[in-house]
């Protein structure tokens, strides 16, 4: 009795040293799990940008605002009007003020600033009211604006107009064309596994009235034609808790630059023509260029995103083909081994570039005509809206209540760099939001997408 | 300019050492516990001499396996926590742009230009006020195009210059360091007034052919303290890629700033911006440790947007001909003071030494509890560290705040000497200074090095940086054949 119950000082001692010990080091343990639970990366939620009616573009605009330019003679009319009446956008897209009241030409500063504030504010304030975050609670700011960038940047003007606190991250991005969306997350998901529980807002849109081209060069007037004003704000956050909330995960993202090409580089580039006036130049070499881009943009995300019995068959099909191939080269000297992306996605949201981009992209991935049709109505609905057209067709698909919980979105779009950009999410819960396009989402698709200028100048494809 | 009242100013800093100390105390709970444990077995070692443990250990009977279990717990334990911990940021090497001298603007060829340009007379007496009392030299360069009678600021002139300035100086790294560019990870680059698209880091992409999946963002509009925002940016990026290197590039591009109106407060960047570019190495591998120049401590960002005044002190407006300029406020001085402490609450607790810390509680607590009427102890933030490097913004600028810091003259010669030689290079002139500081062999290994940005939005950024190995002079930089000359005395007014 007396042996068992005497504890000697350094028994005690050594207990409390192996408690002590074994305490850190399952404190130890812990910090490096607590560390992974960072790395999630959350889509609390988006509000793509809607503006005012007053705003839209009619046929009759259109060709008013192209009239205006004296320096165009006919055939540089007829080209920008067989651009528009096959673009496959309808008459609800919309346009900056200053183009439709007729300043194009000379927007002002104040011109410039109010479109781009106006589709900040109404989309930061709606997401603010949705989510119920407080803007005092904002810890990152990204803003990607590709073509215009005042002094204070546009993320200051944010933090000005809604007070922010003083150790706001702020990032203003600018220059990185179409596809600085997928550039906006990876940033966002950079900062997440430096910090826990943290909340990020991050503003994509274009600046379409300082880059009106007035000039005769017909590469750069086909900017003119095509981008349209939109713009989307949405909320990131890694904190755990606002997981059953949030309404996407970010499973991956992979990033292809082909800009040590020439050629890519110099496909899509703000230049000024030979009369000294700045326009957007999209060259003829553009589509080979987002081709090769886009194969390397598959070429890593294949792996991380098909499951390993998809990847297994493309390597034994790819293995049979070149066995074939190398048996009898002329019949199968043009086919190439595709792979089924849909095993791995199963919602696509394609960039809207163009109708021709989306039909290119969409038969390269294996796609039918249900899986392009998101991209192809956000382009007639709201015409190339630049980085945000793929919120719009994310929105486009939830607004058709096809997202369903653990499907997968992929999200895929091209820039000028030359960039193909990518990254997979993961739906946490049955989305229903019909957002942006809440009011016209039931006739959507539309019986017929021929295009409402088809009707006054169908003549152009004739002549 | 009346001087900001030092009191309110350790007010706030109180709050924060309170909540460190707690913080601190929480934190390290078991080291606290620790050590008076440890402190009590090795006594009792000690009192019981070598025989005893001998003695003791024996009577453990501890075996091989037992042995071989505590050594992996060990291990494993020590791997974890190693592994937990922050990579550090390591700056391996930097290069500054050395602009020829065809294009220097000496005062003559400034005013003459002005006098053609400029058909308003009072604006040209304006500028020419401004000039002499700058604190520019006659050595600062304009890019080409400015040299044209009127400037001509074409995109392609812009690009021409970006590709001048930049290209430079990553050639001038490359040289420096041996850098392959396929070996690029991460770029980021920052130019506030030129954002052409394709973006600069496009550009340099192109040039350079780097990697396709290199992670690059082009930061533009965010002004004179960029640079620390790109470097804010690059380090989070290098912590969470192991065995990286990021490429940060930091310029201003002049080409298409120039002010053509008569606006005063638009004409003063005419004056005072000059041309300019810095590219930095920075690096998180273990291998660079050892021929690193410096390592990154501390970034510290503080962005006073919220408040309106502050907001509209540098804002890019079009005057009443519409001509667009950036316009600087009457209230630059105070609202960069109030930005600087600012940021200083921030980033005392962090950098401060124990001594000054503890002698701040120390005061706070006779304060507290003894005599409330002891006055306040201010920390001596010259004595966290051993170099300055503040924007050179204007010579008004860096005087406030030598005041207001209660700085002496040698703490602010790097600014003054760059603002000199170099002019205001915006976002790139803290690294023409700490260049400086390098040429003139004073930067020894273990000295600490503060750099404050300044810029529109109204941000105040800081970065602290502590030195790895002595460097060796002479260097090879923008200072190379002009540092014998400097420091120069620059007096209040240069008759023009």
């Amino acid at each position: 009795m007396h042996t068992v119950l005497s504890v000697d000082a350094m028994d005690l001692l050594w207990m409390i040293a192996t408690v002590l010990f074994l305490y850190s080091s399952l404190s130890f343990l812990w910090k490096a799990f607590d560390c992974r639970r960072n790395q999630n990366c959350y889509l609390f939620d988006y509000v793509c940008y809607k503006p005012s009616d007053d705003r839209k573009l009619s046929t009759e605009l259109c060709s008013d605002v192209i009239k205006r330019n004296k320096r165009l003679s006919m055939p540089d009319y007829k080209f920008l009007l067989k651009v528009v009446v096959n673009s496959g956008i309808s008459e609800e897209t919309y346009g900056p003020r200053s183009i439709i009241e007729g300043r194009e030409e000379s927007p002002t500063l104040d011109d410039c600033d109010d479109e781009v504030d106006d589709c900040m504010y109404s989309t930061l304030d709606e997401l603010f009211h949705r989510t119920g975050i407080s803007p005092g609670d904002v810890d990152v700011l990204v803003v990607n604006i590709s073509m215009f960038a005042p002094a204070p940047s546009l993320t200051s003007r944010i933090v000005n107009r809604y007070k922010m606190r003083e150790d706001v991250k702020t990032f203003n991005l600018s220059g990185m064309g179409s596809s600085a969306s997928p550039i906006a997350i990876d940033l966002v998901n950079n900062v997440f596994e430096t910090r826990k529980r943290t909340l990020a807002v991050v503003i994509t849109s274009e600046s379409i009235a300082p880059n009106w081209y007035c000039g005769t060069d017909k590469s750069m007037m086909l900017g003119n034609c095509l981008f349209r004003s939109g713009g989307c704000s949405f909320m990131l956050t890694n904190d755990p808790s606002l997981k059953h909330r949030a309404k996407m995960r970010l499973k991956c993202l992979v990033r292809a630059h082909s800009g040590a090409n020439d050629d890519a580089y110099s496909c899509a580039m703000q230049n000024e023509d030979t009369d000294g006036r700045v326009g957007f130049h999209l060259s003829k070499s553009l589509p080979k260029v987002a081709v090769r881009a886009f194969t390397e943009n598959l070429q890593a995300l294949a792996p991380k995103v098909l499951p390993v019995g998809e990847l297994a068959l493309y390597v034994i099909r790819g293995l049979r083909h070149r066995l074939r191939r190398s048996k009898e080269t002329k019949a199968y000297a043009g086919t190439a081994v595709r792979v089924n992306f849909k095993s791995g996605v199963e919602h696509f949201c394609l960039h809207t570039g163009g109708a021709a981009v989306i039909d290119a992209v969409g038969s390269a991935l294996g796609l039918n005509k249900y899986d392009v049709e998101p991209a192809r109505m956000t382009l007639h609905r709201w015409g190339n809206t630049s980085a945000s057209s793929l919120w719009y067709v994310l929105g486009y698909m939830e607004a058709k209540k096809r997202l369903r919980r653990k499907d997968r979105v992929l999200m895929l779009s091209f820039g000028a760099g030359f960039k193909c950009n990518s990254c997979l999410w993961e739906v946490l819960r049955d989305l229903e939001d019909g957002g942006a396009w809440e009011d016209c989402i039931q006739a959507y698709p539309p019986q017929s997408l021929v295009n409402p200028f088809m009707d006054k100048f169908g003549w152009v494809n004739e002549a | 300019m009346p001087r900001a009242p030092l009191p309110e100013f350790s007010s706030s800093v109180r709050l924060k050492y309170v909540k460190l100390g707690y913080q601190h105390l929480v934190d390290n709970f078991v080291t606290f516990l620790s050590i008076p444990v440890m402190v009590a077995v090795g006594l009792e070692l000690v009192r019981r001499g070598p025989q005893e443990i001998v003695g003791l250990w024996r009577a453990l009977e501890l075996d091989v396996i037992h042995i071989l279990c505590s050594v992996f717990v060990i291990v494993f334990v020590a791997t974890v926590y190693f592994m937990s911990r922050p990579r550090p940021v390591y700056l391996v090497e930097y290069a500054c742009f050395k602009p020829p001298s065809n294009c220097r603007v000496p005062f003559s060829t400034f005013m003459e230009h002005t006098r053609l340009i400029n058909s308003d007379e009072k604006s040209v007496q304006f500028q020419m006020r401004i000039l002499e009392r700058s604190g520019l030299g006659e050595e600062t360069c304009l890019p080409p195009a400015n040299h044209y009678i009127p400037p001509h600021p074409t995109m392609e002139a812009s690009r021409a210059e970006a590709q001048l300035v930049i290209f430079s100086a990553i050639d001038d790294l490359i040289r420096k360091t041996g850098l392959k560019p396929k070996d690029i990870d991460i770029l980021v680059v920052n130019c506030s007034l030129f954002s052409p698209t394709p973006s600069l880091s496009a550009m340099i992409i192109n040039k350079y052919k780097l990697r396709s999946n290199i992670r690059s963002f082009n930061l533009s509009g965010m002004g004179c303290s960029a640079g620390l925002i790109s470097i804010d940016l690059a380090r989070d990026l290098l912590q969470v890629h192991p065995g990286s290197n990021a490429l940060v590039i930091s310029t201003e591009i002049i080409t298409p700033n120039f002010y053509a109106g008569n606006q005063r407060a638009m004409l003063l960047p005419n004056c005072l911006f000059r041309m300019g570019a810095a590219a930095i190495l920075l690096s998180n591998r273990r291998r660079d440790a050892g021929r690193a120049k410096y390592r990154l401590v501390h970034v510290v960002r503080t962005h006073k947007g919220a408040d309106d005044r502050a907001y509209r002190c540098v804002y890019e407006e079009e005057d009443a001909e519409g001509h667009t300029g950036i316009s600087l406020s009457k209230d630059l001085m105070a609202i960069a003071g109030e930005a600087l402490k600012s940021n200083i609450t921030t980033i005392g607790p962090l950098v401060l030494p124990m001594s000054e810390q503890l002698l701040f509680f120390l005061t706070l607590v006779v304060r507290k509890l003894i005599n409330p009427k002891r006055k306040p102890y201010i920390p001596d933030f010259k004595k966290a560290f051993e170099h300055l490097c503040i924007h050179a913004g204007g010579r008004a600028v860096i005087d406030e705040l030598q005041k207001n810091l209660e700085l002496s003259a040698a703490h602010v010669e790097a600014s003054r000497m760059t603002l000199h030689r170099f002019g205001n290079t915006s976002s790139s002139s803290l690294w023409y200074e700490l260049n400086y500081i390098e040429s003139k062999g004073r930067m020894r290994r273990g000295d600490r090095v503060w750099q404050i940005g300044f810029g529109s939005g109204f941000k105040c950024n800081s970065a602290v940086w502590k030195c790895m190995r002595t460097v060796k002079t002479p260097i090879d930089g923008p200072w190379s054949e002009c540092i014998h000359r400097y420091p120069v005395h620059i007096p209040e007014v240069v008759k023009l």
